[in-house]
């Protein structure tokens, strides 16, 4: 029997198709704009999460005039023989602005004792890890691309240390990790230093590995007690920056919201504001043919299920194809911000099943059983009168 | 449109939030399986990295490293500068992991008055 009037209501439906095709799609679009934003602020968090585990357990800056300066890196022997502080490591990095890209390049200097990178590691496209010593550098995909440089090519840097040599391409980063490397300039400390202009015996910060991460909270502790105005920042804390990061529906997002909100409410108001004089006559010639009350309610009630179910289903696919298998067209830059050079990796989706069904059903919810009071309203009117006025 | 065909079109399309769902938490976990391939490589090149913030803002010095930028830094660098990053306020600085970062007791300000009755 309700299979029948599931029937009945899409051809009821069907004999209204402007009305419910209008309602369809506004439904359809703020779903795919509320997923599509969604969607990508849980694979932005994620993708900053996958690289976490390898970040150092604490970081401890120098301030100046409230922001971050060079720390001499001998203050790292106040902090070695701290008890569960396996190594403090001074590191030498920062941002150098290049006129010709109009933007900040980040050149990390690599310490003498770590881990080479290789093609075979899946971490290199091309090329081979940087020889200290040879003025050798690695770029990024993006990097290396808009410069125009391959493998063997020298680039030399506008730097105002005449020092700094120029620094030889031999490698680049694989462009599945541009997320992490699209402005990374890798080289070796020397070099690093002398590009920086880094004075010999300063580093940019302090990278503490514990034995015990547990202890990480009473080590900061004491590490500001022996370096006292030096800023601590633990890794555990953050983990919640991305959080606070990309989970804010700030900014963009809340502008991309408003529509979708609207759009709605809009559609609540519809359905809470009563039925049309084709629909409440309708109501009237079922009930005066003996349908009972129960059976009108059921029929109203899949007609909007039907709208509802359908249109929530096509604006999760659109939210999803636009995110990750479009790339996120308008939207990746407006929602990530946009810079010469953009990393172009896809997204890895992080949305789980109970994501999917919540967005459903806050959806599709509400819309169907605000349907059901103004049907239920003219169904229990006199059939007679409503066909009568 | 006959009650059969009808019915049956109707069903698909109440299930149909089912079958997307489905497939589209299938391809989810394809890609992440697919993702897992680039985690020994994510691990290694993050190590040479000094944080682990995304590469999205390269022009703004205070948003490429988001987690490791001083407090005050939300700023263009100088007066009247554009702002590099339209998207600055979809990822604004993280205030409460400031506020919650270890910081040294400061010394008590003395008033000069103690003692006075």
């Amino acid at each position: 029997m309700k299979l029948s009037i599931l029937g009945f209501a899409l051809r009821a439906l069907s004999r209204r198709k402007a009305r419910a095709f209008a309602l369809g799609g506004g439904l359809a679009f703020a779903v795919a704009l509320i997923a599509a934003v969604i969607f990508m602020t849980e694979a932005l968090r994620g993708e900053a999460e996958r690289a976490h585990a390898a970040h150092a357990d604490i970081v401890v800056q120098k301030l100046v005039g409230g922001r971050p300066t060079t720390i001499s890196a001998s203050e790292a022997a106040k902090i070695a023989d701290i008890p569960s502080v396996r190594s403090v490591t001074p590191r030498v990095w920062g941002y150098f602005f290049l006129p010709s890209l109009q933007g900040n390049v980040t050149i990390i200097g690599t310490a003498k004792n770590a881990q080479p990178l290789t093609i075979a590691s899946g971490v290199l496209a091309e090329g081979r890890d940087i020889t200290p010593g040879e003025h050798e550098m690695i770029a990024g995909a993006e990097l290396a691309q808009f410069l125009g440089l391959r493998p063997g090519d020298e680039l030399g840097l506008p730097s105002w240390n005449f020092d700094a040599h120029a620094l030889k391409l031999v490698g680049t980063f694989r462009s599945s990790l541009d997320l992490y490397t699209a402005d990374v300039l890798i080289c070796d400390e020397d070099d690093a230093r002398a590009l920086l202009d880094l004075p010999r015996g300063d580093a940019t910060d302090l990278a503490v590995t514990l034995s015990n991460t547990a202890e990480a909270r009473v080590v900061a502790r004491t590490i500001t007690e022996r370096l006292p105005g030096a800023r601590v920042i633990e890794r555990d804390l953050l983990a919640r920056v991305y959080h606070l990061a990309y989970g804010r529906r700030a900014g963009f997002v809340l502008g991309a919201s408003i529509p979708a909100i609207l759009a709605l409410l809009v559609l609540a108001w519809d359905r809470a504001s009563g039925l049309g004089p084709d629909e409440r006559k309708e109501i009237a010639v079922l009930k005066a043919v003996g349908w009972s009350t129960s059976e009108v309610l059921w029929a109203k009630l899949f007609e909007s299920l039907l709208v509802g179910a359908s249109a929530t289903a096509l604006g999760l696919l659109l939210g999803y194809a636009w995110i990750f298998w479009l790339g996120a067209p308008g939207l990746r830059p407006a929602l990530v911000g946009w810079s010469v050079l953009y990393p172009r990796a896809a997204l890895t989706p992080v949305v789980d099943l109970a994501q999917l069904l919540g967005i459903s059903l806050s959806v599709m919810g509400p819309f169907a059983l605000l349907s059901v009071v103004p049907a239920w309203r003219a169904a229990t009117t006199d059939p007679l009168e409503t066909m009568r006025t | 449109m006959n009650n059969s065909s009808a019915r049956r079109i109707a069903t698909i399309l109440v299930l149909s939030p089912v079958l997307v769902i489905t497939g589209l938490a299938y391809d989810a976990h394809a890609r992440r399986a697919a993702a897992q391939n680039d985690v020994a490589a994510i691990d290694a090149v993050a190590s040479r990295l000094p944080t682990s913030d995304l590469a999205l803002s390269g022009g703004a010095r205070w948003l490429r490293a988001i987690s490791l930028e001083e407090p005050g830094a939300a700023f263009a660098d100088g007066p009247a500068l554009p702002d590099p990053d339209p998207a600055g306020a979809a990822m604004a600085p993280p205030v409460e992991l400031w506020s919650a970062t270890t910081t040294a007791t400061p010394h008590a300000a003395q008033t000069g008055s103690a003692g006075k009755k």
